[in-house]
């Protein structure tokens, strides 16, 4: 990889407040929004409850194990992609029951196959922010 | 479903890359070829829809300023932004408007010109959440789509290949499509396309592109009225957005288009055997072969085998996306909704030329709107027309 990848860190809590999923991963933890009237969690984090419709929500840490649901391998340029093709991407579902799309390190794309367990790692975008990412657990 | 309301026209401007052309330009040609096609005065139309654009997304306001370029003052005006859903969407809506009295005569419009000035901006989580894994294009969430769809069912190449060789045919018959495009396509070249997001090629992947079309929406009386001869009836419609929106673990194979297909077919009285065409929203080979299995024509997981045991050509026995579609005649942006509405109604108008559908008695027409994180398309819309 000739090109240094360049991955400009987003604007945080642009959308919706989502401090405890920002500062949770500066501490190393993957914190996701609970709706506390259904007693699911919810990804990406919204406004209000996708159940119930309810701000009645809060933001609990998850255990990073999980497993791929899908997965494929990004070939084609793009922004913040220079420099790190091909790229591993993948839906990971958690034990939690809740899924988030998130880059597979450590390991070949090729390799990279549907019901394989995965755990937490640490990616770093731009300026040292952790962003989480996960890789395969033998 | 009342069949009172009817397409009685279309236009389509050619399409291509780079065209240097606004939205505005090339929806004023397709407006004007509307006009000369249908020989009516511009002072019968009083309703407007117009598509959301690529090319002209930062302004809130771009379907009034193409209502002021066009020189129309509608007593209905619709702003349409459904994404590839958006021209079939605006037929229905078109339609309501016209029973409840707000219209006699609309225009539903598309124009684009992504490949001139692309702004778009979806904003949103997207930054935040999607952006920082690289998971930015439709291609790479198509790649997901595919990987999935392939573990639960079965992936065949050769289906996939079938589907951009049938409409390359289709678009190599038509003199709008991208010049670009009009390369005949083997089965091996197909398979030689690269890989873009695993298990997606290059070649099953629309190109984007420039261009503008339009279909006229009136009643069946204002039609004869008008003197317009040819007209399409609107059977049936039925559209659905985010589908398993309320769940954290849908299955991602399921479209919106599984809930809404019996709804169309019940509203137009007809089954999938009624269907003498078939013009499915095409911006990846693998979304065509899902809405064959969810309109029936084929089973679950069997959309590949049906495709390989079955003659799509314009000659065959379902013929797809005469026109060669967006995945060969080039996808104008955010028009490209329109694309397969308009070649349906030309084939149903006996305008085929040499791609001529022997029977283009009823047809289906689709779109699809919108990729959402990690799930499958957002905005499911289906449009039946008889003659």
């Amino acid at each position: 990889m000739s090109e240094a990848a360049r991955r400009p860190a987003p604007k945080e809590n642009a959308y919706v407040d989502a401090r405890p999923f920002w500062e949770g991963a500066r501490a190393g933890k993957l914190v996701l929004q609970y709706c506390r009237d259904s007693g699911k969690f919810q990804h990406y984090p919204r406004p209000v409850s996708i159940y119930t419709g309810s701000r009645n929500l809060e933001w609990r840490e998850v255990s990073g194990r999980g497993k791929i649901y899908a997965c494929s391998v990004v070939r084609v340029p793009g922004p913040g992609v220079e420099g790190r093709l091909p790229l591993s991407i993948a839906i990971v579902e958690l034990e939690e029951g809740v899924r988030i799309i998130a880059n597979i390190l450590e390991r070949k794309p090729e390799d990279v196959k549907i019901g394989q367990p995965v755990v937490l790692a640490w990616d770093t975008l731009d300026g040292g922010v952790p962003y989480p990412a996960f890789k395969v657990a033998d | 479903m009342s069949r009172d309301v009817v397409i009685a026209g279309y236009s389509e401007t050619k399409i291509d890359v780079r065209t240097g052309r606004s939205a505005y330009d090339l929806g004023g040609e397709a407006f004007a070829l509307l006009l000369q096609s249908t020989g009516i005065a511009k002072a019968a139309i009083d309703g407007l829809s117009v598509n959301a654009s690529i090319s002209e997304a930062p302004n809130p306001f771009f379907a009034v300023y193409m209502c002021e370029a066009l020189g129309l003052t509608p007593s209905w005006i619709n702003f349409s932004g459904l994404g590839g859903a958006s021209s079939v969407g605006a037929v229905a809506r078109a339609a309501a408007a016209i029973r409840d009295g707000l219209c006699e005569v609309a225009v539903v419009l598309a124009a684009d010109a992504q490949t001139n000035a692309n702004r778009s901006n979806y904003g949103a989580y997207r930054g935040e959440f999607q952006e920082p894994t690289g998971v930015l294009s439709p291609p790479a969430s198509f790649g997901l789509l595919m990987n999935r769809y392939e573990h639960q069912f079965g992936l065949k190449c050769e289906a996939l290949g079938q589907i951009a060789i049938t409409q390359r045919e289709h678009a190599l018959l038509n003199e709008n499509a991208c010049p670009k495009l009009k390369k005949p396509l083997t089965m091996e070249e197909y398979l030689a396309s690269r890989m873009i997001a695993d298990p997606l090629r290059l070649l099953d992947c629309v190109m984007v592109c420039d261009g503008a079309n339009a279909v006229l929406v009136t009643s069946a009386q204002r039609a004869h009225d008008l003197g317009l001869k040819k007209t399409v009836r609107i059977a049936g419609y039925a559209e659905l957005t985010n589908h398993g929106g309320d769940q954290a673990l849908p299955d991602i194979t399921e479209s919106g288009f599984t809930k809404i297909a019996p709804k169309a077919f019940a509203r137009a009285g007809m089954t999938p055997g009624d269907i003498r065409m078939f013009h499915p929203y095409d911006d990846f080979t693998i979304a065509v072969v899902m809405q064959l299995e969810d309109f029936g024509f084929a089973a679950r997981g069997k959309g590949c085998d049906y495709v390989l045991a079955t003659d799509l050509s314009f000659k065959g026995k379902l013929p797809l996306n005469t026109g060669g579609g967006q995945i060969s005649a080039g996808q104008p942006g955010l028009a490209g909704g329109g694309l397969n509405l308009v070649e349906a109604v030309r084939q149903m108008f006996g305008e085929g030329g040499g791609r001529q559908v022997k029977d283009a008695s009823t047809a289906l027409v689709t779109g699809i709107g919108v990729i959402p994180y990690g799930r499958n398309w957002t905005v499911s819309a289906a449009l039946i027309l008889e003659q």
